[in-house]
């Protein structure tokens, strides 16, 4: 099916979905009293609850997602022997790990590739985006519906909405979404509260800022405390949590919620990436991947738990070629080891595991508009940091780069990877609103090669 | 009847295809995708039967099948994992399945002969089953062949629930309920075959609920729905609440102090009824209903230019202030030609641009037929077939877009030409989805045909469609779910309301601000939103109404309002409203935050009424809420300046903002407010509360 370079215009079939989020029933948060206490002595608290229990290092992770299907073997599994049609216009080049050859438009990742794990045997059966998504982001195959359409559609949780429900809480939203919401990054049953927090805006814009986590400068602190104490006077009720309606309770944690993020200095912080100085900017490349990962980076190091960003326009049924050498690898190419070496450089990659992943490959045969259809049989994605062994390639694909020859991995795997990284054990069960148990990921192994 | 034994000869169609269907092979993601894979296609969900026969024993020379020696065969060593199978291995070496297509094989690859018995029919015992909360029930499945045998095919079906919350099959083909009362249809699906089952979850105790008192018929169906399932209705909203809610759905606009205090003095009996025959008369209904009908068909310059869709929106707008017939202003937009600068409707033919959109969005936006599936094989679970689609694009093919300058187009069919299925270049003949071929196509533009076709009213999904959609605006959840997914598989909560809804929109000659009146008269649309302990978990049949929250244009609108500080935005007259904008890509952050809708997709699905923290965090903290707030010339600190009490000043802000006089609750919060800081800042600050509460931000 042709689609079109912008995913979210996508001219695939669209349409809605019916969800189960509007059903769920979630505890209801109870927003407490602050009478008496000024803003500076919440903050004073947060500080010292923060600073007198001893700091063990979760793992974060920054999850980075390749959307519209990147053609692994125009990047990290060439076939310089395959057949006219099918070979591509790439060549391998050297990388740091001798036996490791990636794709000639990624000169500077070869020169990291010693960080990189690349798994090249990831496979599923979903050929149309909208699923691709599902399962790449869930570890669930979509069940019937269309998943094209511009609503949050998950029918599972995210990996990011797992995160955010079973992952300690910190100053930051728990799950972070930079330059939008992708569709399938949703809760699903989870509720809405554990959906990520979207900074709907480029981080590479010149005028970029996370609006609104802070009172306007006319009101004073003291003033904002009176108006929340007013704004809780008004809303709890004698007989609310019947006749609420489940719009209005999430609605109330969001509220709590940001109350948490407004009082954090820690996360103002994070979001202003004009605190970095323009060399670093700079090494990221001032292009939205660039500025994204580096606002990731920001972002897990002031404690978020999961980064989501999104880099749209790699469905290149047409211009395949092209449109990888002059329009989305460079900056990708400049950012990943810039992120790498950043988080490297500051103690950070041991304790942030970053992903490199997409809803599918590319098919092996170019087709007459010299692009690459849709693939899920084999492609690639990478991993790095948190610890895992790197410098390394895992699964082979056959000669055309078409079937898995060996050691398939499927999202389900790839999810419990992550998982296990992040300290969950995806064989953990889930509860629906239905009371029935879902584990967080069926069927899915950890890639054992990745743990020492 | 007779068991289907082991030595029935095995028919190709009856028990092959089925079992490839169980083993994933023709889906859509394997060998069932359009290009096949590995050089081996089927079609997908195994619809076309004859060239999968081909493909499995024509084509790649023989080697798929090999009957000399079925072990050879690469169906089998692919499918048991012999031989590498990108798609892993399908079933075990030494399984029923692998037997039977050994047998297969073996026996030469036969079709079946042709007197053989084929699947006629599905059965699902129990049909309609009442049950508990939080238990399980066996399903029996059971194929009818056309000989009258029959076959268990309990474990080859598939099951899908409409309400999976409510009652859904589990792994164990077992229905399982869960905690609430409610009503679920479960769709079997079976070799093309479909069925479904039913189940109701009754709350207990049901001879001692209060009825639903009866203002309309529409009472009376939903009073039956309601006992059945031993639902008690909620008391009627008071006046305050009911004012407030009919001012928002109906027009999108909030009454005003002076209306609110008018109707809640007004003494007579029949002052709701007069309410609602004023507020159908307003203009804002003609703004709110064109700003929907506008997310529905698409109104977005991006498609059709700035000119086409101002024009487009102009041309709605004008079929909604004149109340013109729905069937009417219909067939004059789907037949609609000429200059699309100059003539609105024709812009629907660039919303939609290709004959297969064109074909979509006509049967999704108008009959509720979700036709996408059908565009390139038979539709997984309903009688949908790619025959269905292109007979249905036929009426649009060779649809003419000549450009004339400017980003405007000549839009006009020149006559009719059936469509073609691609690849195959097979012809099909044109004729409506589950319609006839028509006659006198070939007179001039065969739009025309399909128009009155459509708008018939023997035509059971044109009115069914559009009575769901006005009840689910009024409403806040359709009879059916999506709104317009009409389907067998996807029944209404309340078949003989819908019934009964369409029938309304017929007999009223389409007059959908009758039916409106109607829905808004009924004592269902007035009950409260305050649920009791015997419906509070009730969220499809109407016991209580349903809250939700204002939708983006509607809450922007609101808040200026209350604030008396409008909106300015870029281009606009000042004193636009949100409602009445024609440009769904005016820059604006609230707009895109609280969800307006994308215009991408011939639904209401690209809008959003999901509560985020993002919302949270703007209505607390965003400068231009503030600036409303505190506005010099705005209605919080005009009131500061006046000489009212503190008490006047609650009131009237609890009048303006939420539609009805302050309790205590809210005096002691303003008094709380007013100690500690000068009038003109606490009176803001009461002003922002107010539009921070939840009584602002929901619909009740």
């Amino acid at each position: 099916m042709p689609a079109s370079p912008d995913l979210r215009n996508p001219s695939c079939p669209s349409g809605n979905q019916p969800s189960s989020r509007g059903m769920q029933r979630r505890e209801f948060l109870q927003v407490g009293s602050l009478a008496g206490l000024g803003l500076a002595d919440i903050l004073r608290l947060q500080h010292a609850s923060a600073a007198g229990k001893p700091v063990k290092k979760d793992i974060n992770c920054i999850f980075i997602f390749i959307v519209g299907g990147m053609p692994h073997q125009d990047m990290w599994d060439l076939k310089p022997d395959a057949p006219d049609g099918i070979r591509g216009d790439f060549k391998p080049i050297s990388t740091t790990v001798p036996g490791i050859q990636i794709s000639d438009v990624l000169p500077k990742i070869s020169g990291v590739t010693d960080k990189l794990a690349i798994l090249r045997s990831m496979t599923h059966t979903d050929s149309d985006h909208g699923r691709g998504f599902h399962i790449m982001m869930t570890g669930k195959k979509a069940g019937a519906g269309d998943f094209n359409g511009n609503q949050n559609n998950n029918q599972h949780p995210s990996l990011g909405s797992m995160v955010a429900r079973l992952g300690k809480p910190g100053a930051l939203p728990p799950y972070i979404s930079v330059p939008n919401f992708l569709n399938s990054g949703g809760p699903s049953f989870l509720g809405p509260s554990y959906g990520p927090f979207t900074i709907t805006a480029d981080p590479a814009a010149p005028e970029f800022s996370v609006r609104d986590i802070g009172s306007p400068n006319s009101i004073s602190d003291n003033r904002s405390l009176r108006r929340r104490a007013a704004l809780q006077s008004i809303n709890q009720l004698e007989q609310r949590v019947e006749a609420l309606g489940d719009q209005v309770k999430s609605l109330d944690v969001f509220y709590e919620k940001a109350y948490n993020l407004m009082t954090s200095p820690q996360a103002k912080q994070a979001f202003d990436i004009e605190q970095e100085t323009p060399k670093t900017r700079e090494d990221y490349g001032m292009t939205s991947m660039g500025q994204c990962c580096l606002l990731a980076r920001r972002m897990v190091e002031a404690g978020c738990r999961f980064v989501s960003i999104e880099n749209g326009h790699w469905d290149t049924h047409r211009k395949n070629t092209y449109s990888l050498r002059e329009l989305l690898c460079p900056s990708f190419d400049q950012a990943i080891p810039a992120l790498l070496n950043d988080l490297s450089q500051r103690g950070l990659l041991e304790n942030t595991l970053v992903v490199v992943t997409t809803e599918f490959g590319r098919t092996p045969r170019i087709n007459p508009l010299a692009g690459r259809d849709h693939w899920p049989n084999a492609f690639s994605i990478l991993m790095s940091g948190a610890g895992l062994k790197t410098g390394l390639t895992i699964g082979k694909t056959d000669k055309m780069a078409s079937e898995v020859a060996d050691r398939p991995i499927t999202p389900q795997d790839m999810c419990a990877t992550i998982l296990k990284v992040l300290g969950i054990d995806h064989r953990q069960m889930l509860h629906t609103p239905l009371g029935r148990p879902i584990p967080l990921v069926d069927h899915g192994k950890p890639v054992h090669e990745l743990f020492s | 009847m007779e068991d289907l034994t082991n030595d029935t000869p095995l028919h190709f169609q009856r028990d092959i295809l089925p079992l490839l269907s169980k083993l994933g092979c023709n889906s859509g993601g394997c060998h069932g995708k359009p290009s096949g894979q590995n050089g081996f296609k089927l079609s997908v969900f195994g619809f076309d039967s004859q060239a999968d026969y081909d493909a499995i024993t024509k084509e790649a020379r023989g080697r798929r099948v090999f009957p000399a020696d079925p072990q050879r065969s690469l169906l089998l060593r692919k499918a048991t994992g012999t031989t590498a199978h990108g798609g892993g291995q399908r079933m075990m070496a030494d399984s029923a399945d692998q037997r039977m297509l050994y047998t297969w094989i073996e026996a030469g690859t036969p079709w079946g002969q042709p007197q053989a018995p084929m699947l006629k029919d599905l059965l699902v015992q129990p049909k309609e089953i009442t049950m508990q909360p939080m238990r399980s029930q066996q399903l029996l499945v059971t194929a009818i062949y056309s000989d009258g045998s029959h076959r268990d095919v309990t474990a080859a079906a598939s099951y899908s629930s409409n309400q999976a919350l409510i009652a859904d099959v589990d792994s164990s083909i077992q229905i399982k309920t869960g905690k609430h009362p409610g009503e679920a249809a479960i769709t079997v699906n079976y070799m093309g075959k479909v069925t479904s089952t039913r189940v109701l979850i009754p709350r207990p105790a049901r001879q001692q609920l209060k009825r639903l008192a009866v203002a309309n018929q529409i009472d009376l169906l939903v009073g039956q729905k309601l006992h059945a399932l031993g639902l008690q209705p909620s008391s009627l909203a008071s006046d305050a609440m009911f004012l407030r809610r009919l001012y928002l759905t109906s027009i999108g606009t909030l009454p005003t102090v002076e209306e609110v205090t008018s109707f809640l003095a007004d003494q007579s009996p029949d002052k709701r009824s007069r309410q609602i025959k004023h507020v159908l008369n307003r203009r804002e209904y003609t703004d709110y209903w064109t700003l929907k009908w506008a997310d529905v068909l698409m109104v977005n310059p991006e498609k059709m230019g700035a000119r086409g869709a101002y024009e487009f929106h102009q041309w709605l707008r004008q079929q909604i202030q004149d109340n013109r017939p729905y069937d009417q202003w219909v067939r004059e937009l789907v037949t609609a030609s000429g200059n699309s600068g100059k003539y609105g409707p024709t812009n629907f033919f660039r919303a939609a641009e290709t004959v297969e959109e064109v074909t979509k969005t006509v049967s999704q936006a108008f009959l509720g037929i979700r036709m996408e599936c059908a565009q390139c094989h038979h539709h997984p679970f309903e009688k949908w077939a790619q025959s269905d689609f292109y007979g249905l694009a036929g009426f649009f093919t060779g649809l003419q877009r000549k450009p004339l300058g400017n980003d405007r187009l000549l839009i006009f069919h020149p006559g009719h030409q059936a469509a073609k299925v691609p690849v195959s270049d097979q012809v099909v003949p044109t004729q409506p989805p589950g319609g006839e071929p028509l006659n006198g196509l070939d007179q001039g533009d065969p739009r025309i045909q399909l128009a009155d076709w459509m708008i018939s009213p023997k035509n059971p999904y044109f009115s069914r469609l559009v009575a769901n959609r006005l009840w689910k605006h009024y409403l806040g959840v359709g009879l059916v779910e999506p709104e317009d997914d009409l389907r067998t598989t996807n029944p209404a909560t309340n078949e003989p309301l819908l019934d009964y809804l369409a029938q309304q929109v017929i007999s009223s000659r389409f007059d959908l601000k009758q039916v409106t009146q109607l829905i808004l008269e009924s004592n269902t649309f007035q009950l409260s939103s305050k649920s009791n302990q015997l419906n509070f978990d009730d969220n499809q049949y109407y016991s209580h109404y349903r809250i939700r929250r204002l939708p983006a244009e509607v809450l922007l609108d609101a808040i200026s309002q209350v604030t008396d500080s409008p909106e300015q935005f870029v281009g606009m007259a000042p004193g636009t409203r949100a409602i009445e904008l024609w440009d769904n890509r005016l820059p604006s952050y609230f707009l895109d935050t609280f969800g307006r809708s994308l215009r991408e997709s011939p639904c209401e699905c690209g809008k959003s009424d999901e509560p985020t923290m993002a919302q949270a965090l703007h209505l607390m903290n965003a400068p231009e809420i503030e600036a409303k707030v505190t506005a010099a010339a705005g209605h919080a600190q005009q009131l500061a300046k006046t000489n009212l009490t503190r008490e006047e000043i609650t009131n009237r802000l609890c009048l303006t903002v939420l539609g009805k006089p302050a309790t205590a609750r809210e005096q002691t919060v303003a008094e709380a407010l007013f100690q500690k800081q000068s009038r003109q800042t606490a009176t803001a600050d009461l002003m922002w509360t107010l539009i921070n509460c939840y009584d602002f931000l929901f619909i009740h």
